[in-house]
């Protein structure tokens, strides 16, 4: 046992790498939540058109190859992109090599993952509920708050922590916008992948591996257990 | 019933022939550093041409490549930017041994995207290229493997500019990939070879770092391990002067003696 604990122990670059993704990683879900919550309530419970429209686009990330995404984020956030190179001029925000850009990238890359538990959830939401707390005089959005939203606990949690989970192991499109630098933009992934490449990198290539593994894990079991806890609240069984 | 039998038949005949249609037609893969593919790629039609056997060529980093060919990629001809992953090969027994020559030359050189206002740039001891990168970085492979970025790092060093700029280099996978970045403007300096400079309109060369502050730039090519018999007619096509005159052109150093 001992053996395997002094295996495991990480360089300064491998501990960077796990802080690294993991500050991206809650970034991009928190960063993500807003229009998260905003997109899967508009699809539940609106109709407008357009509606498909937007529903294909939430839901693009998840069928596009990564390095795709990322390669249209670089047109349109980099340096000299449209929107980067605007942001750069006007408020000087840079987010090309840097962890914000990654976080972006994760963000995008997981949205759908976290849309979707979230809709499904208002969907189920019994609308009648709702119903009753306006015509007791709550507001719409005071009825979002304590009611809806309460209720889509389970989703919420669900979404949130799939989110989590898939900004953590993003790869394909973070390295193509922000590419893979030390202590910037070299998250979990992009660690494994460059010591793959280096003869000689296997032995710190498998210790990344075993870690990242343990966090999806713990986040999982997390995740369920906190999601059936809320159920459990929600339906007092 | 009968007919549907010699239906079944003919088309079992056609499937188990296909296989044997394929082999005829022999095929090499070479593995080459990512910097060679402009040039490979006229030389490789070229050898087809010649010969009629077809090359499939895959480039990456030197670094890379070799970890493949390690782990049992079926590659044929291994060509790389310097000679430490080379000898690593011989070492691990992935290339055939005695089959490696010294092939190409090739230069570092500083770039910059083709409207950056910089020209001219003297590149010599005290060279301080994090301040000429301001608050951009500066695009060169991986430091620690690919060939392109273990050059930059050791020139780098030797002028004392390694200090500042290691916290401001953009790696990359590759040096085509360095390459890219300047060429797109994304990054203001660039440290990549010559020959890449040279087939890129987006990027201009703004200095040359001097030759003896790193080790010799030297392609080194070989047969692998695994190398099929005809491998053999790829190397000596190298030696030839159609391969001599088509390196040159592109702006490679030709390093050996060319043959018949």
């Amino acid at each position: 046992m001992r053996k395997r604990i002094v295996m495991l122990e990480l360089t300064p670059d491998e501990w960077t790498a796990i802080t690294l993704s993991l500050r991206i990683a809650l970034v991009a879900t928190l960063g993500a939540l807003p229009l998260g919550l905003l997109v899967a309530w508009l699809l539940a419970r609106e109709n407008f058109w357009g509606k498909a429209l937007l529903d294909g686009l939430v839901h693009l990330p998840l069928v596009l190859p990564p390095v795709v995404t990322g390669y249209l984020l670089l047109i349109a956030f980099g340096r000299k992109g449209i929107i980067g190179a605007f942001l750069e001029r006007t408020f000087g925000i840079v987010l090309a090599f840097r962890w914000t850009g990654a976080a972006l990238a994760c963000a995008v890359m997981a949205f759908p993952l976290l849309v979707r538990p979230l809709r499904l959830s208002f969907e189920a939401i019994d609308r009648k509920l709702e119903d009753a707390a306006s015509t007791l005089g709550a507001n719409r959005l005071w009825v979002f708050l304590t009611i809806s939203l309460p209720l889509a606990l389970p989703g919420l949690i669900a979404g949130m922590v799939l989110c989590f989970a898939k900004a953590l192991g993003e790869f394909g499109a973070t390295i193509t916008f922000v590419s893979n630098i030390p202590g910037e933009t070299q998250t979990i992934s992009a660690a494994i992948y460059t010591f793959t490449q280096i003869p000689g990198g296997d032995a710190a290539a498998g210790r990344l591996v075993i870690i990242a593994i343990v966090i999806a894990l713990v986040a999982l079991v997390l995740s369920e257990w906190l999601s059936r806890r809320a159920g459990t609240r929600l339906h007092g069984e | 019933m009968l007919s549907r039998r010699l239906a079944a038949i003919c088309l079992f005949a056609a499937l188990a022939g296909a296989p044997l249609t394929a082999h005829a037609q022999e095929t090499l893969t070479v593995f080459a550093a990512a910097s060679m593919k402009n040039a490979l790629d006229d030389l490789n039609k070229s050898f087809t041409e010649k010969t009629g056997i077809k090359v499939a060529a895959s480039y990456a980093a030197s670094s890379a490549l070799i970890k493949q060919i390690e782990a049992g990629a079926p590659a044929d001809i291994f060509i790389s930017a310097d000679l430490d992953w080379m000898t690593y090969g011989l070492d691990k027994k992935a290339i055939a041994p005695k089959s490696n020559f010294n092939l190409l030359g090739n230069r570092l050189v500083l770039i910059a995207p083709k409207d950056s206002k910089l020209s001219d740039v003297k590149i010599g001891p005290g060279f301080d290229i994090a301040a000429l990168a301001s608050d951009g970085r500066i695009a060169t492979g991986d430091v620690r493997a690919v060939p392109a970025g273990k050059y930059a790092k050791a020139a780098l060093e030797k002028l004392g500019a390694w200090a500042k700029a290691e916290s401001k280099l953009a790696m990359t996978e590759n040096v085509r990939a360095a390459l890219a970045l300047v060429g797109r403007g994304e990054v203001p300096l660039g440290i990549v070879y010559e020959t890449d400079a040279k087939v890129e309109p987006n990027v201009k060369i703004v200095g040359a770092f001097p030759v003896n502050s790193h080790p010799a730039i030297v392609y080194p090519v070989a047969l692998t391990a695994t190398a099929k018999p005809g491998a053999k007619k790829y190397l000596d096509f190298l030696r030839t002067a159609t391969a001599l005159v088509i390196f040159e052109r592109y702006g490679f150093t030709y390093l050996v003696k060319a043959g018949p």
